[in-house]
């Protein structure tokens, strides 16, 4: 077990930058989601299988903020997809450890979808696990790998986690 | 109920849409085409590189155990315990000795050979097996197997020929252009279950006038567009399809401006995700395969997938993609793989187009299983053609469909 506060960690900012990356993307704000990223970062969202085998292959993934501007892009101009409504359920906060290299979190995520005439449904059950840092005056993911223990995803998954 | 179902007037230009809900045809195409004379994608060999080492799967609705028995050797067994029928391996992959079903501790060897019976002879002189109970006539069942290129392939039926003549020797040559005997190795699995008809998978991927006009990613970024030199070929029964393209780039012309969704001012932030480098002979950078009827076996510039298609009932299939590269890919091509994934998959920018297209596709067909689509794009002929302005490859599968299915 870590001990726990720990030292130097502001868990209120912390909070604070999920508060915001959860607001946008729920509000689909998704044209504010690359810069809760450094420039150089590692986005996954991966299926555990994956993850436990040591693969790195993942259903969405991006190593810098312009991927995930990509990302953006492909959804809102490229894509064809039926409408649908995320709604993100984080469970509370785990600092697990702050270093040089910034602060490892973890916390579980639901991600449910709801579609037209449809009833509600879980799309990821996943644990994230991030790496925060201070960035320009500000925290921001240096990585955010989301291993979701889902088999089957229904249908696609198309917005962010 | 199928004895009222019949083919419209139209025989290659239609296909009614009752084939995508009536339970009746579908029960059928199980017995007739998944449990038929046909092989069915089951796995890499490298997904069970030792003794012992299995995974598990699904063919048609069975589920089955893929081990490899020896060094050589790699058997397909039926997962369903010969006493009682318990789908006794509940794992996804592992490694065994001898297969052991919980409920009464059956146990069989890697072919599917019980071992042995607990209390057989009873306890205390009590209860037991019959006299004429013979543990040689009661092991798993045990499909035919070929492992062809990295490739495990089973098939229920002893009628089947063999893989390469299953494929006919044009589709040997296309088989082999990708899996040409190099070792293969897993980089990682996407699982999706679509609602919809597992044919509409097999269709979607049979239709390369989609191709140019729903994925704007394709199009827009050159990767796949109806300008490009392309083809689509057939084996001798129609089962069989490939859709081969030449990736040209980012330009807009005549052929663009019939494509209302392209976006001629679309730059990527970071193009690492097209940073594709030739590997295969030919000019082609897009093959790809549909074998009838459980798999598609996708080249798509650098990524390489085979996406299993797992009927789950008349409106839904489960769809297994397993990633995989060369075991010799240096470190840099496996990381260019991994990105190129980005297009595929539940998330793919270009395979989620197809994911929500055929699901919405079953929504329309399945309300008015009397009416028919339309399958005329390119004419009414069966036969390769050097263009993707077709559906071809549509008519084909369903010449050999409804031969198979006597309709």
């Amino acid at each position: 077990m870590t001990a726990f506060p720990i030292a130097g960690v502001d868990r209120l900012a912390v909070q604070a930058l999920y508060d915001a990356y959860y607001g946008a993307l729920d509000d689909v704000e998704l044209e504010a989601w690359p810069d809760f990223f450094t420039q150089a970062c590692l986005y996954r969202v991966i299926p555990r299988e994956n993850f436990e085998r040591g693969y790195t292959l993942s259903t969405m993934q991006a190593e810098s903020r312009g991927m995930l501007q990509d990302r953006v892009t492909g959804l809102t101009r490229t894509q064809m997809y039926a409408p649908r409504y995320y709604r993100r359920f984080p469970s509370p906060l785990r600092i697990v450890s702050s270093d040089a290299e910034g602060t490892r979190t973890r916390h579980n995520l639901l991600l449910v979808q709801t579609l037209i005439d449809r009833p509600t449904e879980i799309v990821l059950s996943a644990v994230c696990h991030d790496l925060i840092v201070e960035d320009a005056g500000r925290l921001r993911f240096r990585e955010r790998i989301v291993v979701f223990d889902s088999e089957m995803i229904p249908n696609s998954l198309v917005y962010p986690a | 109920m199928s004895a009222r179902r019949e083919w419209p007037a139209d025989t290659t230009g239609r296909v009614p849409f009752w084939v995508y809900s009536d339970p009746e045809i579908y029960r059928q195409e199980l017995d007739r085409i998944w449990y038929g004379p046909h092989w069915l994608y089951c796995a890499l060999e490298a997904e069970m590189p030792a003794v012992g080492d299995f995974k598990t799967t699904t063919l048609g609705e069975r589920p089955v155990i893929v081990i490899r028995s020896a060094e050589d050797e790699i058997s397909v067994l039926e997962n369903r315990c010969a006493h009682r029928g318990v789908k006794f391996c509940q794992a996804r992959s592992g490694h065994a000795k001898d297969l052991l079903c919980p409920y009464h501790q059956w146990a069989y060897d890697l072919n599917g050979n019980l071992l042995g019976v607990p209390f057989r002879r009873g306890v205390r002189r009590q209860g037991g097996m019959p006299a004429d109970f013979d543990p040689a006539q009661h092991g798993l069942r045990r499909l035919r197997v070929e492992v062809v290129n990295g490739v495990v392939w089973a098939s229920f039926s002893a009628e089947t020929p063999s893989f390469r003549e299953y494929l006919g020797e044009k589709f040997w040559k296309h088989y082999t252009r990708v899996y040409d005997g190099r070792k293969l190795e897993v980089l990682g699995y996407n699982r999706q279950h679509i609602a919809a008809n597992w044919k509409l998978m097999q269709e979607n991927i049979k239709d390369p006038y989609h191709a140019g006009l729903l994925h704007v990613f394709f199009v827009t970024f050159g990767l796949f567009r109806a300008d490009q030199k392309s083809a689509v070929d057939l084996d001798e029964t129609g089962r069989h399809s490939v859709l081969i393209s030449c990736k040209g780039e980012q330009e807009v012309n005549d052929v663009t401006a019939d494509m209302k969704n392209f976006q001629g001012d679309l730059r990527l932030a970071d193009p690492r995700i097209l940073d594709v480098v030739k590997e295969f002979p030919g000019e082609e950078t897009v093959g790809m395969i549909t074998v009838f009827p459980s798999v598609i076996l996708q080249q798509q510039v650098n990524s390489l997938t085979t996406r299993q298609i797992v009927p789950t009932g008349p409106v839904g299939f489960d769809f297994h993609w397993t990633h995989w590269c060369y075991a010799d890919d240096p470190p840099e091509m496996r990381l260019r793989r991994t990105r190129q994934a980005n297009l595929f998959g539940p998330a793919g920018f270009v395979s989620a187009d197809d994911g929500e297209v055929i699901e919405m596709s079953q929504q329309g067909c399945a309300a008015a299983p009397d009416e028919a689509a339309l399958v005329v794009m390119g004419g009414r002929e069966i036969a390769p053609t050097d263009h993707m302005v077709t559906e071809t490859a549509i008519r084909g599968m369903y010449r050999y469909w409804r031969e198979v299915m006597g309709l």
